[in-house]
């Protein structure tokens, strides 16, 4: 211990003399792609979040703040918006960023081939006024438009075309998806894919730099245990995430602090609402009783989300009575009450619904995709049990997981979900609304739930431009969601991020790392 | 004896053929590459889409056959996750594990023999069972965890060594070395240990009953009579006599070097092949997956085959039996 607290020391004194630092950090995933258009995922969006830029960007707070846009508004009565385009940006390559580079990047990011098509559905023409100012014409009015783009990422159509990089390519790969030409703070000088990727500070950036890095190396780290190691060694300066179990001590480290939030991510339990008979154990093929929101009430009493946090999330989590977390916007203040942990309610809720001799089911859950989610679905288990309904377990990983629930293999399941806009439509879209291939609603509703009400709100909620009107509809829908108890919400799954002491940056709920806001002490 | 080598190999393209298309009937169960490809706001059209354009849809033995089709051109596919070529990939971290490999086996091999010649010599002394004592260890504990065990000593607690990577490389042509530079130098130290362990101590357990069997030989009871010195027994003729089996352990140990480096691999963060294949399992990168178990096979095939070969040449009994039969 000693010779280590004596380099550390040795180290931060060198640090504090320099100003400008170099800086090195880790995660579990590499960035599959440096193309902005190619893949829709959080690692590859937060990384290239800190090289390439859109229209509007999330500041700290996840509030939507111009970025290559200076400003916008709504044209006439809800027909679209209007972005007048900041002057004066260049690439990276050295050319000026102006408004056909963001008609270019809509073809791109709107294409067949694309991850993010997703973004433009409500879009129906982008035209270009002048140089600088970009009218984007939406099918019916959208509010939220301007902030359901903030990963969306402007690419020089010059360079990508003297690439032949028109069209993103996922497949094959092409030469943006090993090179990248934005207009960020940072840009890529090395990308050696699964490896490292050097990052080093635009000089011609548009903003002021808040930072004081020279140059900056991400390396994944598939190993928890490496990654803890490496940061403790001072080999990284930050990690994301640290192991819950390594939290209290890394804590209680020299030289290390762990910076928590809270994700945008809820973890919830999940029905099936459509099969008529259970599909696992003894019970298999007797009618199915998550279909009476009886049971599914019951099952929310039964489960002690408190017990959960304070054991396996050791307390680094909050409990959730919703589908989204109270830090996005259209959050149901009105129903922020969560069903109390309550074994007897939940057993006459169970003989009320005709089931007070119990019954026993499947529960599917991933064993690699959410923290500790494996050990979560065996509390859950044993929990159920409490109140006679015993489930049988089957844990896996998320590369099996998804097509699982794809094909109505389970009769619970849990599942995670961060929503995109950071708004509460989000889950509704995906989740909840009856699934519809062609409006692409619901294709994340594995269970197939459907409820009128709710179908019809959610249009009026995307077009309303009247925020109390909108949040009004939106308590709605939370409020039917729970009563009907669709999902049984349990917690936001926290971030845990490690880094050495000297370091100061920002974390986001979005878990994306922006290396514009570090500072090396 | 040419009869005997193309019937040998004929086994072994059966063998490698075997190989593939059980490692083709077991990808389904791997999982599916598909929702590692698309975002969270993909639909069902997205994913029928992909499915069709990359042959999922297709039963394994056709995707076999596909497969097939391209290896025998030297075509090994496109990376999922990567979206390059996946021989460029493999050439590219290729390097990496073979000069790991490299390291950890001279180490394996010029320790284990030394030291069990030592322990074969002062079968009785403090020193020699301590080293006993200690390779049972080497042996009985797993390799992820020496690794670990090894990064908290030499890098968190002192600080000396890099817990991962491979530090800085330099490249001659197309080969990556971390041959000529310190901090490459450094970066192979624990990686090579937690390799080499497994092999050095059984090289050296090896060598050493090999030695004890030796020094009980005639021979080597008439070198002693002739009034020849204890180091010309010990090294010249004894060790000598030794090394016949333990060079066909080693030649065989070798390929599971490389083969099992996966582990060492994950654990430093090392970049070579077997870190690559942890992580196409985990994407389910399928063209990746194939082309490392097939490269793998197709070395522990020739490996086998040159092993059997030289027996061949070595053994006299094996070409009386052949012109019999």
């Amino acid at each position: 211990m000693i010779f280590r607290n004596s380099a550390v020391g040795l180290a931060m004194l060198i640090a504090t003399s320099a100003q400008a630092a170099e800086f090195k950090w880790a995660s579990t995933t590499d960035p599959q792609t440096m193309d902005p258009h190619a893949v829709n995922s959080a690692p590859v969006l937060g990384f290239l979040n800190n090289v390439y830029e859109g229209l509007v960007r999330r500041d700290k707070d996840m509030q939507v703040e111009p970025a290559l846009a200076v400003s916008w508004e709504p044209i006439g009565d809800g027909e679209g918006w209007r972005f007048n385009l900041r002057e004066g940006v260049t690439f990276h390559d050295g050319s000026t960023f102006d408004a056909q580079d963001v008609l270019f990047s809509y073809e791109r990011a709107s294409g067949e081939a694309a991850d993010t098509r997703s973004w433009f559905a409500p879009i129906r023409e982008v035209k270009v006024v002048d140089e600088y100012t970009v009218d984007f014409l939406t099918t019916a009015p959208n509010p939220l438009f301007p902030s359901s783009i903030a990963n969306w990422m402007i690419m020089d159509q010059g360079w990508t075309e003297a690439n032949y990089a028109t069209v993103p390519d996922k497949e094959t790969g092409n030469y943006a998806t090993l090179n990248a030409n934005g207009t960020g703070a940072f840009k890529v000088t090395a990308r050696e894919p699964g490896l490292r990727t050097v990052l080093e500070p635009f000089a011609g950036w548009w903003g002021k730099a808040e930072h004081n890095i020279t140059r900056a190396e991400f390396t994944p780290i598939q190993n928890p245990a490496t990654a803890v190691a490496a940061l403790l060694s001072g080999d990284v300066d930050m990690i994301n995430p640290v192991p819950i179990q390594d939290v209290a001590r890394l804590q209680g480290s020299d030289g290390v602090d762990v910076i928590q939030g809270i994700e945008a991510r809820v973890i919830m339990l999940g029905f099936d609402h459509e099969a008529e008979t259970l599909k696992y154990t003894g019970d298999e093929g007797k009618p199915n009783p998550f279909r009476d929101p009886r049971v599914r009430k019951a099952v929310a009493h039964a489960v002690n989300v408190d017990a959960i946090l304070a054991t396996i999330m050791r307390g680094n989590a909050e409990a959730a009575s919703q589908l989204v977390s109270p830090a996005m916007s259209g959050y149901s203040q009105a129903n922020a009450e969560r069903p109390a942990f309550d074994i007897d309610a939940a057993k006459a809720l169970l003989i009320e619904a005709g089931y007070g001799d119990g019954f026993s089911f499947g529960l599917k859950c991933p064993n690699d995709r959410y923290l500790n989610d494996e050990a979560v679905c065996q509390a859950v288990a044993s929990m159920l049990a409490q109140i006679g309904i015993t489930a049988e377990l089957d844990a896996m990983p998320v590369r099996n997981y998804w097509p699982e629930l794809r094909e109505d293999n389970y009769d619970m399941y849990l599942l995670g979900w961060s929503p995109g806009t950071f708004d509460a439509e989000h889950p509704v879209r995906f989740l909840v609304a009856t699934p519809n291939e062609e409006k692409k609603l619901g294709s994340w509703n594995f269970g197939g739930f459907s409820n009128e009400r709710i179908d019809a709100v959610l249009p009026l909620i995307q077009s309303e431009l009247d925020a109390e009107n909108r949040q009004a509809m939106l308590d709605e829908v939370a409020q039917i969601i729970q009563a009907e108890q669709v999902y049984v919400p349990l917690y936001v799954q926290p971030l845990l991020w490690g880094t050495r002491s000297n370091i100061d940056l920002t974390q986001r709920p979005d878990n994306f790392f922006l290396l514009r806001w570090v500072t090396v002490n | 004896m040419f009869a005997y080598i193309v019937r040998r190999m004929f086994q072994s393209v059966i063998v490698l053929l075997v190989v593939g298309l059980v490692a083709f009937s077991m990808f389904r169960f791997v999982g599916d590459p598909i929702d590692n490809m698309l975002g969270q706001e993909r639909t069902q059209a997205d994913i029928d889409r992909l499915r069709s354009e990359l042959g999922l849809d297709q039963p394994f033995p056709v995707q076999y056959f596909k497969f097939l089709q391209g290896a025998v051109q030297g075509n090994f596919g496109v990376s999922y996750r990567q979206g390059r070529p996946v021989s460029t990939i493999i050439a590219e971290r290729a390097p990496a594990t073979l000069e790991l490999a490299f390291v950890s086996g001279v180490l394996a091999i010029t320790l284990g023999i030394a030291l069990g010649v030592f322990t074969a010599i002062r079968r009785q002394g403090v020193a020699a069972n301590v080293i006993m004592t200690v390779s049972l260890i080497g042996v009985s504990l797993p390799t992820f965890l020496i690794g670990i065990l090894l990064i908290y000593i030499f890098s968190v607690e002192l600080d000396l060594l890099p817990s991962f990577g491979r530090g800085e490389t330099v490249m001659i042509g197309n080969w990556s070395t971390g041959f000529l530079t310190t901090s490459g130098l450094k970066a192979l130290i624990l990686p090579a240990i937690t390799l080499g362990l497994y092999q050095m101590t059984l090289i050296m357990r090896l060598v050493r009953s090999e030695m004890l069997e030796v020094m009980r030989a005639d021979y080597v009871r008439f070198a002693r009579a002739r009034g020849l010195s204890d180091r010309v027994i010990n090294f010249r003729h004894a060790l000598k006599n030794t090394l016949v089996p333990v060079i066909t352990i080693t030649g065989l140990q070798l390929g599971s070097i490389i083969a099992f480096a996966i582990i060492t691999e994950t654990v430093f963060q090392w970049p070579g092949v077997g870190l690559l294949f942890i992580n196409a399992i985990q994407f389910v990168d399928i063209p990746v997956m194939a082309a490392y178990l097939m490269l793998i096979s197709v070395m522990f095939v020739t490996i086998n085959l040159i092993v059997d070969l030289l027996y061949y040449a070595i053994d006299p009994r094996l070409r009386v039996d052949a012109r019999a039969t």
